[in-house]
Order: C-alpha cells, then structure tokens, then sequence
C-alpha cells in the first residue's frame, strides 16, 4: 500500500541539514549547514501552518543535527555541529518582551566528535547522554532544573558488556541513542548501538541506572551471537503503554531487528528478550526509525529516501504496512 | 555545497559512488495521533533556491474519499454517545448479570439495538430511490442522493447481527436493502438501478412502449430484484391501457393487467410493508405458504390459459410470459433479467427460495450465485457479504478495515460479538504478540489515535481511550503530554481530563511543564503559579534561591514591585527553604521603607527600623545580604529627629559588621554588589546612631 495522502506543511530554508519537531508538534528546529538554527511556529493551534519565528547563527560550523531538551526543562535544543562540538540553546526572557535564543552551554571533547546526543527525563532530573566518535558515551545530569548550563559529568563509559576492556583505538561513524520512553517509577534505561570499525562497540545494549550504587549497568545486549559485531545504523526504543514487555527496534545491514524485551532481569540480572522480526525492505541503510505514540507502528527511512511504515498483524508477525516516496 | 559531512558525522557516506547525496535526504517525526511529519532536504546543490520542504503523511486509514474528512469529524462527534452510552449500560448490566445473567439477556439485544440505529441515522438518512409514492408518472426512480457504501455496510452488519428479532424475515430484509443500495453496484458492474435510471431517460423518446424491447427488459429486471412498485407502474404504460386501444385491445389489456394483478398481490413475509408497497403481507410462515401455494396455482393457471392465442401483440405475449417465469422462480429468467451475483441472489430469495434461512444456506446460495454470474473485482460490499455470510469474523473485520478505516472497526466490533461465542473469544481473547489486549482494544486504540491526529477531534478520544482496559490509559497520558502547554484554554481542558480520569501525576507534570515555559517566557507570575499548583517544591526552591540572589544586589524600586508579587505567590505556607520567610521580612522591611517618604515619618520609620532587626536577628537571612540591607537602612540609621536604634540594637548591628569583616577573608564570601563605601558609610551611620542613643537613654 503506498501512503498517499499528504500535504505540505512547510519550506524549509536553503541549507537545511536537520530537522526536529518539539514534544507537541507546533514548534520545528530547523539547522543548516551554515550554522544558523531557525525555529517554525505553528501560527494557530487549530490549523497547521507554520512560520519562522527566529534564525540564530549558532555556530561557525553547520548543524548536523538538532535535538529538543523535554518540555519540563523548557524551550530549548541540543545542536551537534559539524565540527565535532554541540551546544544548548534555550528560548528564554526575563519578561515577555525580551525573550529569546539564547547560548546556555557549549561542550567540545577536544578530538573525539560528538556523534549523538538524548535527553532522558526521570521524576528528579533530566539526563543527557552524548556519544563520541572514540566510542565513549557520556553522561551528564543538569543539577538546577532551571537553568541549563549547570551539566555535571556523572559516568563515562564504553558501549561494552564487559566493563574491564577499553578500546582506546576506536573509530565510529555514527551512534543511536534511544531512551525509553516512559516516565515514572522506573529506573531510567537507554539502548545504544555504535557503527564503529570496533566490532565489541557496536551491539545495541541496554543500560540500567543502578540508583543503589549510582552506575550505569548494561543489562541486555540486542544482537544474536553471530551478530554481535554487526554495525548499528539506528535505534528505537518503543513507547510501553502497558505490554508486559518492552519493544525496541535495531537496524544493521541485515535489515530492522525488532526485539521483545522482558521487564524483569533473571537471576543474573539481564532482562530476557527475543528477537521476533528481522524486516528487510530498505536499500541502503537504515537511518532513522521512529516509533508511533502507541508503539504500534514504526516508521523507518534511510538511504534509499523512501518511508516505510510497520506494523505487528494480531498474529504478531511484523510486516510493511505502508510505503512512502516523495514526488515532487 | 559549503560544507560536507564529514566522517564523523551521522552520516555515512554511500559505497556506491554515483551522485548520492552525502546528508540524509529524509528526516521523519511522528506527530500526534497517526500523522508523520517528513523533512524533505534538498542538498544536493546549496546554491538551489529550493530549500527543501516538510510535508505530513497519514497512514492510509481506510475509506476511498466516499466521505469528505469534514464529514468524518462530524460522524466521530456524532457517534462519541452511543459509543458511550452502550459501553455505560454494558458495564451496569456486566455488574448485575453476576447475581442473575437471563433476564437481562433480553435487554443487551435491546441496547444493542439502540446503539446500531443511532449509528445508522448519523450515518446520514435513508432515501430509498425505489420509492412507490411517486406521483409522476413518468417518473418510475427518484433521483435521490448517493446513498454511501458506509451506511449500507452498517446496515448489513446490523441487519445480519444485531436485528435478531426479524430474522425470519431476512430474505425480505436482504430485498429492501439491495432495492435501498442496489446502484452504489453500478461504478463496477451494471445494476438494474442504472437499467431502469436509462430507461427512464429515454423513455419519453419511445412511442409505442411495448414494441420497444427494452421495455420489458427493465421490467423484468425490477421485477426480478422485487421492485413491484416500478415493474407495475411501468406495466400500466402499456399502449392497451390507451382509451382510444382499450376496444381493440381488451384482451391484452386484460392479461397485462392479470400480470400486474398478480405482482401487486404477491405474498411477501416480512413484519410490515410501507404504505404504498405492493405485495401482501404475512409474519407467520404458515400462513404465507398457504398464500404463496395459492398465489403461485394462479400464475400457473394464468400462464396456461387460452387467452394468450388471442393476445396478437407478439412482444406482448413474450414480454408477459417472462414476468410470468420471473414469477415462477425461473433460473434462467432470473439469471438473464439481473446484472450481477448479488442481484441474483436476491432474486433468489424472492422467487425460489424465500425461506431461507441461517447463514451456511445463504452462504451456499450466494456461491452458486457468484459461479452463474463472476465478475473479476468484486465489489467492497459485496466482500462483507460474503465475510458475513461465511461466517468469518476476520473477514469481516479485514474488509471493514481496509474499505471504511478505523471508525468502522472500532465501532462495528460491537455488532459483530453480539451472540456469537466464536466472534466473541477471536475478539475479546488477549494476546501476547499484542501486548496482551484483545482485537477489539487493538482497533480502539488505532481509532483513537486517528482522532488524536486531528487538533479537532482529540477531545474525544478519551472516551475510546477509557473502554480500553489495558492500554487506554497509557496512551490517553502520551496523548495529554503532546498537547501544548502555553494555550491557556487548551491547558485547562488537559487538566480536566486528568482529573476526569485521575491521572494525578500527568496533570502534575503538565502543570510542571506550563510553569517551567511561563517562568522561561518571562511571564514568573504564571510560571511560580503553575509549579506551585504542581507542588514542584524542587524548582519554587530554586526560584526562591534565584530571588535570594537578586536581592542581594541593592534592588531600583522598579524591580521591587517586580517580583514583589513573585513572594507574595511564594505562598509562605508551602515555604520548603528557610528562603521564603527571608523573603516575605524582606518584602514588609522594603515596602516600610517606601513609606517613609520625604523622611519626617518617625512611626514609619520606627516600623522600618523594626523590620530590619528582625531581618538582622533572623537566622535565616543570608550572611551576604546584611551589608546591603544596612546599606538600604542609611537613611534610618542618620533620622534627623531622635535616633531609633537602641543602645543594644546598634551594638548587635555593630557585631555583626564586624563578623562580615571577618568573613571577608574566607574564600566562598560573596561580594555585595555595592559601592566600596558602603562599609565605612553604614560603619560611620551606625557609631553616630550608638553616640546618640547613649546620650538618649
């Protein structure tokens, strides 16, 4: 079936390299290769037209991609450059008349490039984990939830299972980062998956905050055996509106992964999973996957620029649902 | 292009080297509801005015434009109280029919009923073109609005599920509903609908009407699909009913009408027929047979008569001896005089078999059909048909699904397990690979997300939302944290829902994200407003902090009455940090200071003076605010008239001078933002203060 009906929403500027919609859809960021950020405002709640409400040169290099800190932290985004660098800007004002863009924080790890970066929001704090071209991933916890330029540095680490190995020669290319995405209770988890020349980087693993000993514990690997080495393209974690199990999709060059993962880790603490979909259909790699507000459906693209949808039939067998390829 | 992605980046570039682009050329996110938002990036060349685009997609939800989006919106309004109410009754019957299930079967047959027919009447009105009360005549089929393939779906599901009560008199039932929905057939395949719509278009064109073969072509087919009504009209334009053919023609004349005669006095079994309908009425199988064997004995006694050899008008004899084979239940008239399998079928049930019941029997009459007439892309409607007819719920479902999108699923599942245990278990059985809901949570679900699409119909997807036991709640939440905060309407009606169906933490974390977007906008009223609504005490903390720190430096009066209401919101009740007292001392000790005015005031100043002491004898106030709050006092520290520090008050003011001296020398002391004078200044104030005070007492 191919999806047919659209409509235009909005131009984009010349340049523009990256995208990201806010949590309620009325707000776009829009990055471009030369380094300024434009914001898209929806005009009217209602209707779905949209128009700039500011450009901002953020940086002397281009944005390669932008990202919104959640909504409980304010109007603000995370933009990676070009350079390796990322920084935050937040809309802000001390009255109504002067409020504007404005550079909170601007982070640089020297040579290792900055690859990816996700905002992670437990009922205390707000967690930003970011991912380096050398294979590290970093956390960090804003310690003032008001102002976001207080980021303090709470673990490194390596994307690995074993945590006494360190690959200090790795060279990556590309990292997802998916947090899940419910709030509450839980203790917060995130997958993450490298496409680096370091095969023990690049599974998806799923790492657990360990609020007792204040540690980041890798508590599922999302690869079979014979895969492991495989490169990640991208990651999605689904939202759970009530399964008794988590849904998390993985993509490699063998296609998408979709995997079940259990709630409760065995005796040895790692969750129990299953891989139960391997979906091929794109050409070329799989950028970016996005799951529905349900966690129904996936949408997925990549190199070959077309859209697919996804969907589990009720037997539980995952199939294309739906293609979409833009015709200008 | 300026730039190029370099390897570091997300991008990986492509290991066929022919002109593909080096960024991602698509970026997609998921809007509300079942929408997708795709950024379109045009890279390729910078210099290109064209600077990409974004554009929405929708998942293809089902339906072929039949129904207008608007129109959409007002059938999911439309349908949001049966839907309601049904799920209301259900779960008050459930309640009772622990203590005693049979009595209230009935009445689940009752209710169910309702609900079906408030869906169908806002499906739109039926205006069956078949209509016997037309007084034109030259008119044999009004020309009404489309009926839409939806209604007639929901009129099959009810007709086939729900309508127990009539289910002898199914056949009938199947008749009026072909007769009501017989033309939305024609786009793919003829009908008699369009037979007779052509004919009535010519018709004025046609002198003498017998001698015209396709006259009794229409009438055999109206007949054959039971339209008595137009197939009698139609027969009494016969030529011989003309007053100046009457004397020639009497004995054709009477053979139409013996034809016509019988057609208008056919038995039908059915609970009632409109005025104006032809046929005759019977509810009871016995006395219908009786009538049908009586009424059949005069066709055959007609059909054999002699009076057809002195009926001269060849077309005449055959056209009424067809009628007659119609009537007789014929297989090839039937066959020859309809258009298509459905149309058979009923023809069928009219004329050979107007007993049938149950469904296999059907379903086996309706594949014979289908073998006699095939057609190579059956029609939507006719796919339910079979899926009902068949038995197969899944079917069904499917077609529903695929043909009419998630508002007909979600809203069809309740004809479809009505009395039927097998519907009934493939529905309501929970299943692991869905996350352990059932089929018909699975298809509210979807439906409510299509509403949630749409900023004009997400109001009501709470109510599909609540009737999902499992799921609803966790996507209703989703559902209310995509909403946007700043839109104060909008805002409240999201926190009405969470009360409604007590969301409690949701509409905290709303009111957090509305506070945080106020106090960022620049609008800390509303901001300090929202959180404290949210009972956020770990951001009103670190507002109170931030103003502790603005008071530090020595504040214009202009932004006093700024956030002076900031700390009359800090409600000191709430207070969490000694900060809020500190605060609210402050804000007396200042607005004392304002009223002293020109500085003869003694008992305003005497109340200022009070203020302060108790600011500088409060432990809670902050070491780093004493210099500027002395430095704030100068003027009542120097008062003209009488000096109104005590002998003791200046010496604690002196001490604690003196302590800040010392704390200047630790390394974490806060500078006052004051003028280098201040010290010595409020140091000379308060020794002439102490002189004075001596001599006083």
């Amino acid at each position: 079936m191919d999806c047919k009906t659209y409509k235009s929403v909005l131009k984009l500027d010349k340049g523009t390299a990256c995208t990201a919609w806010n949590y309620c859809g009325q707000r776009l960021a829009a990055g471009t290769v030369d380094g300024t950020l434009a914001v898209f405002d929806s005009t009217d709640h209602a209707s779905s037209s949209f128009r700039c409400s500011s450009r901002v040169k953020v940086h002397k290099a281009g944005i390669l991609k932008v990202v919104w800190v959640p909504p409980e932290y304010g109007d603000a985004v995370a933009c990676i450059f070009y350079d390796g660098g990322f920084s935050i800007w937040e809309e802000a004002g001390e009255d109504s008349h002067s409020v504007q863009w404005k550079l909170c924080e601007f982070f640089n790890r020297g040579s290792s490039k900055v690859l990816d970066i996700q905002f992670g929001v437990s009922p205390t704090s707000l967690k930003m984990v970011s991912t380096y071209s050398d294979g590290y991933i970093q956390v960090y916890e804003l310690s003032n939830p008001l102002e976001l330029k207080n980021w303090q540095l709470q673990a490194e680490f390596q994307n690995v299972i074993d945590s006494i190995s360190t690959f200090r020669k790795a060279s990556c290319l590309s990292a997802s980062i998916s947090w899940n995405p419910m709030r509450g209770g839980q203790e917060l988890s995130f997958i993450m998956g490298f496409n680096s020349d370091t095969p023990q980087l690049n599974s998806s693993k799923v790492w657990e905050f360990d609020g007792a000993h204040q540690r980041w514990l890798p508590v599922a690997e999302l690869a079979l055996p014979e895969e492991r080495g495989d490169r990640v393209y991208s990651a999605a974690w689904a939202p759970n509106i009530g399964r008794p199990y988590e849904l998390i999709a993985v993509a490699t060059e063998r296609g998408i992964a979709i995997w079940h993962i259990g709630l409760n880790p065995d005796l040895d603490g790692r969750l129990p999973m299953e891989r139960v979909a391997l979906l091929s259909g794109h050409e070329g790699e799989v950028w970016q996957m996005e799951w529905d507000m349900s966690g129904m459906t996936l949408a997925t693209t990549g190199s070959d620029g077309v859209v697919r949808f996804w969907q589990s039939n009720s037997n539980g067998v995952w199939q294309g649902q739906a293609t979409f390829v833009h015709t200008s | 292009m300026p730039e190029t992605a370099p390897a570091g980046g997300e991008v990986v570039p492509m290991s066929s080297g022919h002109g593909q682009p080096l960024a991602p050329r698509l970026s997609i996110c998921w809007s509300r509801g079942n929408s997708l938002r795709v950024s379109l990036f045009s890279l390729a060349s910078f210099e290109d005015e064209a600077g990409g685009e974004v554009v929405e997609v929708k998942l293809c939800d089902g339906g072929d434009g039949e129904i207008s989006n608007a129109q959409w919106r007002t059938i999911a309004y439309d349908s949001v109280s049966p839907f309601a109410m049904l799920q209301n009754r259900r779960n008050s019957m459930s309640s009772f029919s622990n203590i005693n299930p049979s009595p209230y079967h009935l009445e689940c047959w009752e209710y169910m009923m309702d609900y079906s027919k408030d869906i169908n009447v806002l499906l739109g009105n039926k205006k069956s073109s078949v209509d016997s009360l037309i007084e034109d005549p030259d008119i044999f089929l009004k020309k009404t609005e489309e009926p839409t393939c939806l209604k007639a779906a929901w009129e099959l599901m009810e007709m086939f599920y729900v309508n127990k009560l009539s289910q002898a008199w199914l056949p009938e039932r199947i008749v009026d509903w072909l007769a009501d929905y017989d033309r939305l057939f024609a786009a793919l395949h003829g009908t008699v609908h369009m037979k007779v719509m052509n004919f009535q278009n010519v018709h004025n064109d046609i002198e003498v009407y017998e001698d015209d073969l396709r006259y009794w072509d229409v009438i055999e087919s109206a007949l054959a699909v039971g339209w008595l009504e137009i197939a009698v009209k139609m027969l009494r334009r016969h030529g011989s009913y003309q007053l100046d053919q009457l004397s020639n023609r009497e004995t054709e004349n009477g053979l139409v009408e013996a034809v016509a005669l019988l057609i208008s006095k056919m038995p039908r079994m059915r609970s009632e027929l409109e005025p104006g309908r032809l046929g005759e009425c019977y509810k009871a199988k016995p006395d219908f047979i009786k009538a049908w064997d009586k009424w059949r004995g005069q066709i055959t006694k007609l059909d054999s008569c002699a009076f057809w050899i002195q009926c001269h008008h060849g077309q005449t004899r055959e056209g009424l001896k067809k009628l007659l084979q119609i009537l007789l239940g014929n297989t090839n008239s039937l066959l020859a005089a309809t258009t298509n399998w459905l149309e058979l079928c009923v023809s069928h049930l009219i004329y050979i078999r107007p007993f049938t019941v149950g469904l296999e029997s059907m379903y086996n009459l309706a594949q014979n059909c289908i073998q006699l007439k095939p057609m190579s892309s059956p029609h939507k409607l006719m796919n339910i048909i079979i899926g009902i007819l068949g038995e197969n719920t899944e079917v069904v479902l499917a077609e529903c699904s695929k043909e009419f999108g998630p508002w007909m699923v979600a809203h069809a599942i309740e004809l479809l397990t009505v009395g039927s245990n097998e519907a009934e278990s493939l529905l309501h059985e929970e299943r692991y690979n869905l996350g352990e809901i059932s089929l018909e949570e699975l298809h509210r679900l979807a439906y409510a997300q299509v509403l949630s699409s749409h900023a004009l119909t997400w109001q009501i997807a709470p109510v599909y939302l609540s009737s999902c036991m499992k799921h609803g709640m966790g996507l209703l939440e989703i559902l209310l944290y995509k909403q946007p905060v700043q839109l104060k309407e909008l805002l409240l009606k999201n926190l009405e829902i969470c009360r409604l169906y007590d969301l409690d933490d949701c509409s905290s974390n709303i009111m957090k994200m509305a506070g945080v977007y106020h106090w960022k906008h620049g609008r800390k009223g509303s901001g300090i407003y929202w959180l404290q609504q949210a009972r956020d005490e770990f951001r009103l903390n670190k507002i109170a902090q931030q103003l502790f720190a603005s008071v530090g430096k020595s504040i214009s009066d202009e932004s006093f009455k700024q956030w002076e209401g900031l700390i009359g919101l800090l409600d000191s009740e709430s207070n969490a940090a000694g900060g809020f007292e500190f605060l609210h001392k402050y804000r007396d000790f200042k607005r004392s200071l304002q009223q002293i005015g020109d500085g003869k005031n003694d008992i305003a100043a005497q109340k200022a003076i009070d203020s302060l002491m108790l600011l500088m004898r409060n432990t809670s106030t902050p070491q780093r605010f004493w210099l500027p709050l002395l430095n704030d006092s100068l003027k009542l520290l120097n008062w003209q008239h009488r000096p109104l520090l005590s002998v003791s008050n200046t010496n604690l003011l002196l001490n604690k001078l003196q302590e800040l001296s010392s704390a200047r020398l630790h390394p974490g002391f806060v500078k006052p933002d004051l003028p280098a004078e201040a010290l010595n200044s409020v140091r000379l104030a308060l020794a002439t203060n102490l002189g004075r005070a001596i001599l006083e007492e």
